[in-house]
């Protein structure tokens, strides 16, 4: 084949751009860390990319719900520890108050005392955590307890946080199920009881087993939120796990294999610079060069 | 009997075709660097033998050469490889063309780390929020503002690639006129090579420049050249005018359509039209060949003209197709399907300000999350472009429906400022399977899929394009190899010649020493 200087620098140009090309591709990756920067460069990573940064974004989702339902069950819990003492202190206050030699005087100061407690309890009730009441149900913006105004929580809906992909879990505590109309009013009675001089021992030690069952209330609800608080730990380690598992997808995906990267990158400019140098060489040259 | 000039007559002869020899080379020097340029040869002859072969032929020993002549000055070239380069240009042409309105798709529609696509997350994570937080004014607040991304990031978009769909209209009246343009100028070649080959002689130079012309021709459409002969006195080599033809992909003649007449020096204007004609606004229709018209659908000639209609929009069956209109349509629908579920989701909920009221707004029906704004039809078409979010949703986050409907105790729907669980439902939407434009797909798997083909596209394109790009470049390499000037070899003839020159001067010399003794020495004996 005939071969002339305009084909050589013809195709010596051509030659250059693709390596040139070649090397940005490979300068990309390496400054991005990501095999591709366009999709089209390869349609499945691209594509799968945006599928596995979706489930990446829902899981760190999912570990944010989550921290907001620690919030919630490890406030009820506080709330609920706090609510068992008062019930027990009452219990403690009814046993002595229950033993005759009690004067009215005496009585009356441990009516003092469990009336400061059942204030404590509906503040209880009452606890607000992140600025919303959480033993109201879904009712969070209003009080469940007002004992001035005679007041109970009627709502029964549950506050659920949606915590894996479907998975929605309740994360507050039935306001029915501690704090309930019966509770207060049982209250009440117990001080009216210890106000009434008339009212006897026994009648008192009768009382001692309606307060049991509250703080059996308590504790069973109490007992309940700590297995739900398992569950949500339990679904905590998951969320760990797949959040390891999306990013090394992910990764695995698009980022760069650097080492590899920058070895085709010194080879790729080997090769550019073996180029270039010949060029420089070939296209100089003529035969009027060594003419005379 | 030999004249006595004789020697000087062939001696000259010889000079003046030397000299003729190095003038071309000259001029193939000069052009080494010229478009289009193919080397040029002389052809050397040899002049008739003395004597002819005649009764009355003098009595010499045999027939004398009398020297040369240059026969005639040639170009090199091979049509055979022009043939082959058009046909490779044409798909050249229509990939590349391709391959560039696409990869300015691509570039809006990026969607490897921020897109759509993040934002579209973004905003299910701000659900997320809500959901988790519904009394919180911070969340719906949020909430609010990234439903006001997602739609300012798909009019963005869809604008984006209404503005390159305008460019592309204003690129197919530049390419058009181009055409006409290019069409005109072999038209005038075509002219003047007529009225020099008659008197015979080669317009060398003005076929170069003709081929060039049809060249750039072959990257607009597919087309056939035919030569006509000018007649007169035309030299057997002369190439004669060009007839252009039209050919359709496989390489027929498209409806015996003639761009240009070398017969008749006449071509035919192009233009391409929509439905109302006049100025081009509306999908391309058809286009106009001198007075025949042919619809877009059976233009199937291979060449950037197509691919760039393509890009822009046509009819087809009634429909509109086009690289930029069936993104447009995905995006509508995209964004009508799933505006309509997510505000059914949204309106069924209960907002803060419906709570407080006690009753839900709009005589019951409640807000919508997103609307369209005005002149959206309400239809499918532009709802990407003219998504916002809605009046009621801006004017207060309160109006945000996170809550669902429950009953209360005397059985009257009601809802609760703490429940999320609308918000939820609202997040969900994303992933819900709906029919898309008859497409069962989530949002996220709809949108990864319209993603992907395009990407496909893109990649395809790009192959086919440096597939044509490398086929035409060997070919041109070929027709270089056949017709580019190397330096190397006109300066081996240059030498050549010169020495010949030199050879003739001195045989020249030669002879008028010769002359001279018998001019100034004979007859002088003893003098």
């Amino acid at each position: 084949m005939r071969v002339t200087q305009s084909m050589i620098s013809t195709s010596t140009l051509r030659h250059l751009n693709t390596s040139m090309s070649q090397l940005k591709m490979y300068q990309d990756q390496l400054s991005t860390g990501k095999k591709i920067t366009r999709p089209s460069q390869d349609p499945v990573v691209a594509m799968n990319g945006m599928r596995y940064r979706t489930q990446l974004v829902e899981v760190q989702q999912f570990k944010r719900n989550l921290g907001e339902a620690y919030n919630w069950m490890d406030s009820a819990d506080s709330a609920l520890n706090d609510t068992t003492s008062a019930l027990q202190r009452i219990r403690e206050l009814t046993v002595q108050a229950s033993n005759d030699t009690y004067e009215e005087g005496q009585r009356g100061n441990i009516a003092e005392e469990v009336r400061q407690l059942k204030e404590h309890l509906e503040s209880l009730a009452n606890t607000k955590s992140n600025n919303k009441y959480i033993f109201n149900g879904t009712n969070t913006t209003n009080k469940p307890v007002d004992l001035e105004n005679d007041t109970f929580s009627t709502n029964t809906h549950d506050v659920e946080l949606e915590l894996l992909k479907g998975v929605k879990v309740p994360v507050n505590v039935s306001p029915q199920n501690v704090f309930s109309q019966q509770m207060f009013n049982d209250i009440q009675q117990l001080e009216n009881m210890l106000m009434n001089e008339d009212t006897t021992a026994e009648e008192l030690s009768a009382m001692l087993d309606t307060v049991d069952g509250h703080i059996n209330n308590a504790i069973n609800e109490r007992a309940a939120l700590g297995a739900r608080v398992n569950r949500v730990e339990m679904m905590d380690q998951r969320l760990q796990d797949q959040k390891v598992l999306a990013t090394r997808i992910m990764s695995d995906n698009e980022d760069a294999d650097l080492a590899e990267v920058i070895t085709q990158l010194l080879t790729q400019e080997n090769v550019h610079r073996a180029a270039l140098s010949s060029s420089s060489r070939i296209i100089q040259p003529s035969l009027l060069d060594f003419l005379r | 009997m030999i004249s006595t000039f004789h020697g000087l007559e062939t001696m000259r002869r010889a000079l003046s075709t030397q000299q003729a020899a190095l003038y071309t080379t000259g001029h193939n020097i000069a052009n080494a660097n010229t478009p289009g340029y193919s080397r040029q040869r002389v052809n050397f002859t040899q002049t008739e033998a003395f004597p002819n072969p005649a009764f009355n032929k003098p009595g010499i020993p045999g027939q004398l050469g009398t020297g040369v002549k240059a026969g005639e000055i040639q170009r090199i070239r091979d049509s055979f490889l022009d043939l082959q380069f058009r046909g490779e240009n044409a798909k050249l042409g229509y990939w590349s063309t391709k391959y560039a309105a696409l990869e300015r798709m691509e570039d809006v529609m990026n969607e490897l780390d921020n897109g759509n696509a993040k934002v579209i997350n973004q905003f299910w994570q701000a659900l997320e929020d809500v959901s988790a937080n519904p009394e919180d004014a911070g969340a719906r607040a949020v909430l609010q503002q990234r439903g006001v991304a997602v739609a300012e990031a798909f009019n963005h978009t869809y604008e984006s690639i209404e503005t390159i769909q305008r460019d592309y209209r204003d690129q197919i009246g530049v390419e058009n006129s181009r055409v006409n343009s290019v069409l005109n100028q072999i038209n005038e070649i075509n002219k003047q090579i007529a009225s020099v080959e008659v008197h015979g002689l080669l317009p060398n130079d003005l076929y170069d420049k003709r081929d060039l012309l049809v060249d750039e021709l072959s990257q607009f459409m597919n087309i056939e050249v035919e030569r006509v002969p000018s007649g007169g006195n035309a030299k057997e080599m002369a190439e004669g005018r060009y007839t252009i033809h039209l050919l359709d992909n496989n390489g027929q003649r498209l409806n015996d359509i003639v761009l240009l007449d070398g017969s008749t020096f006449e071509y035919n204007e192009i233009s391409v039209t929509d439905a109302d004609g006049g100025q081009l606004d509306g999908p391309v229709t058809e286009i106009l060949i001198g007075g025949t018209a042919i619809a877009f659908e059976d233009f199937n000639s291979n060449g950037s003209l197509k691919a760039m209609i393509e890009a822009y929009g046509y009819m087809e069956g009634g429909e509109v197709k086009g690289i930029y209109n069936e993104m447009m349509q995905n995006l509508d629908t995209m964004i009508s399907v799933f505006v309509e579920e997510f505000n059914n989701v949204h309106s069924s909920g209960w907002s803060l300000s419906e709570i407080e009221a006690g009753e839900k707004a709009n005589g019951g029906a409640g807000y919508n999350f997103f609307e369209f704004a005005d002149p959206h039809g309400g239809g499918v078409q532009g709802s990407a472009k003219y998504l916002k979010v809605s009046e009621a949703i801006l004017s207060s986050t309160d109006n945000i429906a996170a809550a669902r409907e429950v009953l209360d105790e005397n059985g009257d729907p009601t809802a609760y400022a703490g429940d999320g669980s609308n918000a939820l439902n609202l997040a969900n939407v994303k992933g819900t399977q709906l029919n898309y434009g008859g497409q069962t797909a989530s949002l996220d798997s709809f949108y990864q899929g319209v993603i992907g083909r395009m990407a496909v596209g893109v990649s395809e394109a790009s192959n086919m394009t440096n597939n044509f790009q490398s086929l035409a470049n060997s070919i041109n390499e070929r027709r270089q190899a056949v017709s580019s000037v190397s330096l190397d070899e006109e300066l081996a003839n240059m030498i050549q010649f010169q020495h010949a020159y030199n050879a003739a001067a001195r045989n020249m010399t030669a002879v008028d020493e010769m002359l001279d003794t018998i001019i100034n020495g004979m007859g002088r004996v003893g003098r």
